[in-house]
């Protein structure tokens, strides 16, 4: 097992690689052999950031301590979506059921982590180091990519988004790439006789050098900038061809979710998955789940966006069989307390439920709903530690070394396991 | 850097003021620096200026402005209002809501009559995280900046206490639900996370008394209004501290902690000095201790920084990423002679990732290495061809494009690519050749010096500065020609690796 040292000299080995040669960086070298389209398996995670209410999204309708908790935000039996005699999820949530029958949608119950952090910060932090004892500066993504074959060597993780690169990504060796549909991916250089253009790119490319000291800021941007360059003509291509049609591109009441919308970034992966771009884990995050008030009908549109868009996403995979090989999880980093605060909202809590998608899992509830009449200081228990989920997709579905990226052994969750 | 070469400092002698000397003299490189951190960067004139002038002086300039700053203020707070009256029209229109007020305060950052004033505004922006995504009214974010702007070199005491009753920190942290039957922690726990004490310095009981005391603490839309009805005047227990607290109470024993002087500091630190290294506390320390005694005096602390050696050493020089905002101020700072337009300025921030009025959440942009990223770094790219070729105030068109093209479904067969015709020259006072020939280099590498001595003071390595002079040397070109090829050679050096350290 890689302790943290070991993570860390071996992703500055990685990164000193870049810089080592700077007639023709590795990552360039890497980058331009030609792709194979790919045969590996990929894991794409959807991030819901602001703590998502997991006691209204996976719902124990049939528990008569539900309404007394809920009394304002509560879903009846006839509204929910029936997973089995005791749960079903938030009405917003309907395509699921398209995914619930053919089997391929995992509702993990009762995932979290001892003595959890309420800061949406610290709390997610966690999640995405996958370290509670917040020791880690790297990501769980980012720290896997040392780990993961790569047979094309193109991009082995991409963040899909505006944002920042998160924390699950970052430590790369080779680093994480973010693009966004703000903007064309697209290098401007205006007009004039393409040798001058020539002239001008190469210019970019060769002021894009290394420093001397390895450990510089100079240096790493020197890298995000020899990345940047790298990656502008493969991707521009794809993109090029990129069709967000497939996607639902309306909620439950009817309003437009919007141009930046998940259901469009999933489309977007798609397509990238469909052509061949190599990448073996994809991120993205939709954010606006901290709902401290009025949050029934908010709540229920994000949920619909999430839903909407996974089983859109598969949908369209299904189409040329690439489905097979994408498994789809969730997470947020955290639930909401399990009573309803005075303004028709819920503040932070613990414990919640994450999804885990795609063909070849065992469908339906993992794991029991946790108890609502034995609560620790106002919250859901947890019993599923969630680095079981990231240690059962690492080993089984991405098959790299769970331990060396974790630090430690968890055991697997049979129900997510590939049949 | 060795990883621990700041613990080997002495903290007093840090901190003590920088005197130049004839081997490390006040020169473009330092006055360069200091414009960087104390401000929005300098413009060729403003920096030559400032070498002629000397370190006291400049100081004295940044930190207190120009003697027309305080009227200045006032026309700019004039001005502001008006775009934030305008902007609420716009509420049903997510993105463009606020576009004006964006466009005001860029304005002010580049024009206003004291650079470290408007610095440490968008520093406290910063800090006091809120987002018009969910205050959704203009009018309030426009109040909130502007009592920023009132103690943004003032005493944190007092602006604490004003934060929290501001309107808008109350709508951004669901104050108004905030009531004695039911409280809402948010407000209380941020104020100790991000606010005040820090992470690790209050236990989950404190935020939950710490709650109570703020019950009640309202706004009616407009104004903060303390709603009795609701306020919890029962005894809470806060940080050890027992009583009948109320708001201002718990902000009294916050500031009183010995952990709030560090965690500013460290922060500013982070702002002002270094972001490659986390300080040692004991570095920290005697910063920290002055700030307890001059009563949190913000103005002080920053000058105590920013005229210290550390801070004219190697520890802090390009020691820090510039965030878009310092990005592109500074870059437009040194092409445009003269008062340019801050309306295309402000989507071109939003792509780099820093949309003014709307930070990721409460804690604020990230900032540092996470300012950049493939998408970020290619923003930065684009931005300088527009800035340097003049098409970001000249060319309509392509202003629009910017935004329209999203990913387009295949459409037909493959257009061809087509040729366009160079840009024509940019108007005299926002072409960068002008620099070049108003300094009357016509020679390569002389053209290249003063390039680098306005975009980078300080200088490039040998192999970066040939690079470019073989560049601007291909061809011979002259005349027309040569302006043109000084202007890709601006663009490849606002697109350089040092280029976007502060």
């Amino acid at each position: 097992m890689l302790s943290r040292r070991q993570f860390l000299t071996r992703s500055l080995q990685g990164a000193s690689l870049l810089t080592l040669s700077s007639a023709v960086p590795q990552f360039i070298a890497r980058t331009a052999m030609a792709a194979e389209p790919g045969k590996d398996n990929i894991l794409v995670v959807v991030e819901m950031n602001g703590g998502n209410d997991g006691l209204n999204t996976v719902i124990p309708y049939a528990d008569e301590l539900y309404p007394k908790f809920r009394s304002t935000l509560r879903q009846t039996k006839n509204e929910v979506i029936k997973i089995n005699d005791h749960i079903g999820l938030n009405s917003g949530m309907r395509s699921f059921d398209r995914l619930l029958q053919r089997g391929e949608l995992a509702v993990v119950q009762g995932v979290g982590y001892p003595n959890p952090e309420r800061s949406h910060f610290e709390s997610m932090d966690v999640w995405q180091s996958a370290d509670p004892q917040h020791k880690a500066t790297t990501g769980w993504i980012g720290r896997s990519v040392n780990e993961l074959h790569n047979a094309t060597g193109g991009i082995p993780v991409m963040h899909i988004g505006p944002t920042r690169l998160p924390l699950a990504l970052q430590g790369a060796t080779g680093g994480a790439i973010s693009i966004n549909n703000q903007m064309p991916y697209r290098l401007e250089l205006g007009g004039g006789e393409p040798d001058r253009l020539k002239a001008r790119r190469k210019l970019l490319e060769d002021l894009a050098q290394p420093a001397k000291d390895d450990a510089s800021l100079a240096n790493f941007v020197y890298r995000r900038e020899v990345q940047t360059l790298t990656t502008l003509d493969r991707l521009q291509e794809v993109l090029k061809g990129a069709n967000t049609g497939q996607a639902n591109n309306f909620g439950p009441d009817g309003r437009p979710f919007g141009p930046n919308a998940l259901p469009q970034r999933l489309q977007l992966i798609a397509q990238l998955i469909q052509k061949g771009f190599g990448t073996r884990v994809f991120y993205v995050m939709r954010d606006g789940f901290d709902t401290h008030s009025e949050q029934a009908a908010s709540h229920r549109n994000l949920l619909a966006e999430v839903a909407d868009g996974v089983t859109s996403f598969f949908e369209t995979l299904r189409q040329t069989g690439h489905d097979k090989r994408v498994r789809l999880m969730t997470f947020s980093e955290f639930g909401r307390r399990v009573q309803e605060n005075g303004s028709k909202g819920t503040d932070h809590g613990a414990g919640s439920c994450l999804f885990v998608a795609g063909p070849g899992l065992k469908g339906g509830a993992v794991g029991e709903h946790p108890s609502l009449s034995d609560l620790d200081a106002g919250d859901l228990k947890y019993h599923t530690d969630f680095r079981r989920v990231y240690a059962t997709l690492l080993d089984n579905w991405l098959g790299c070394d769970s331990q060396s990226v974790l630090g430690g052994k968890f055991e697997h969750l049979d129900a997510l396991k590939k049949s | 850097m060795e990883e621990n070469s700041l613990s080997l400092l002495d903290p007093v002698e840090a901190w003590q003021p920088w005197a130049p000397s004839p081997k490390d003299p006040w020169n473009l490189k330092w006055a360069g620096h200091l414009y960087r951190r104390a401000g929005f960067g300098g413009s060729p004139t403003e920096l030559n200026e400032a070498v002629a002038r000397g370190l006291p002086a400049t100081l004295d300039l940044l930190l207190t402005g120009k003697p027309s700053a305080d009227a200045l203020e006032q026309v700019l707070i004039t001005v502001g209002r008006r775009a934030a009256e305008s902007g609420n029209d716009l509420g049903n229109r997510l993105g463009e809501q606020g576009f004006d007020l964006r466009a005001w305060w860029v304005y002010a950052m580049l024009n206003g009559g004291c650079p470290a004033h408007e610095k440490m505004t968008l520093f406290w922006h910063n800090h006091f995280a809120t987002s018009i995504a969910k205050v959704r009214r203009t009018t309030l974010m426009f109040n909130q900046n502007r009592l920023i702007r009132q103690h943004a070199l003032g005493k944190f005491g007092p602006f604490l206490f004003d934060m929290s009753k501001d309107a808008a920190m109350i709508v951004w942290l669901d104050n108004n639900s905030n009531l004695k039957s039911h409280p809402n922690e948010n407000y209380a726990r941020e104020v100790m996370e991000l606010f005040s004490l820090g992470v690790g310095h209050y236990t989950e009981k404190d935020i939950r008394e710490a709650a109570r005391a703020f019950t009640g603490w309202q706004t009616n839309g407009n104004d903060f209004d303390f709603n009795a009805r609701f306020h919890d005047d029962g005894e809470k227990t806060v940080l050890g501290k027992t009583g009948n607290w109320n708001g201002e109470d718990v902000l009294g024993i916050l500031l009183k902690r010995p952990d709030c002087a560090e965690f500013l500091v460290r922060k500013l630190y982070r702002a002002f000095v270094s972001e490659l290294q986390e300080p040692p506390a004991k570095l920290l320390a005697p910063l920290a201790e002055t700030f307890r005694k001059t009563d949190y005096d913000i103005g002080d602390l920053i000058r105590r920084m920013v005229s210290s050696r550390h801070f004219f050493s190697a520890h802090a020089f390009r020691q820090r990423i510039k965030s878009p905002v310092e990005y592109v101020l500074g870059a437009v700072k040194t092409v445009y002679e003269g008062d340019p337009s801050p309306r295309p300025l402000v989507q071109r921030l939003e792509v780099m990732g820093q949309q003014l009025f709307a930070p990721p959440n409460v804690k604020g942009w990230p900032g540092g290495q996470a300012w950049l990223n493939t998408s970020t770094v290619l923003a930065r790219v684009n931005f300088a061809q527009a800035l340097v070729m003049g098409g970001l105030w000249n060319d309509q068109s392509r202003g629009e494009n910017f935004n329209a093209v999203r990913f387009e479904p295949p459409s037909g067969p493959k257009q061809p690519e087509v040729k366009l015709p160079e840009e024509p020259a940019p108007p005299e006072n926002q072409d960068v050749a002008r620099l070049v020939r108003q300094a009357k280099a016509t020679r390569p590498e002389e053209a290249v010096r003063v390039l680098i001595d306005a975009f980078l003071p300080g200088g490039v390595g040998d192999s970066a500065r040939a690079k470019l002079t073989a560049f601007v040397a291909d061809g011979k070109p002259a005349g027309a020609a040569l302006d043109r090829r000084v202007r890709e050679a601006a663009h490849a050096i606002l697109s350089m690796p040092e280029y976007q350290l502060a």
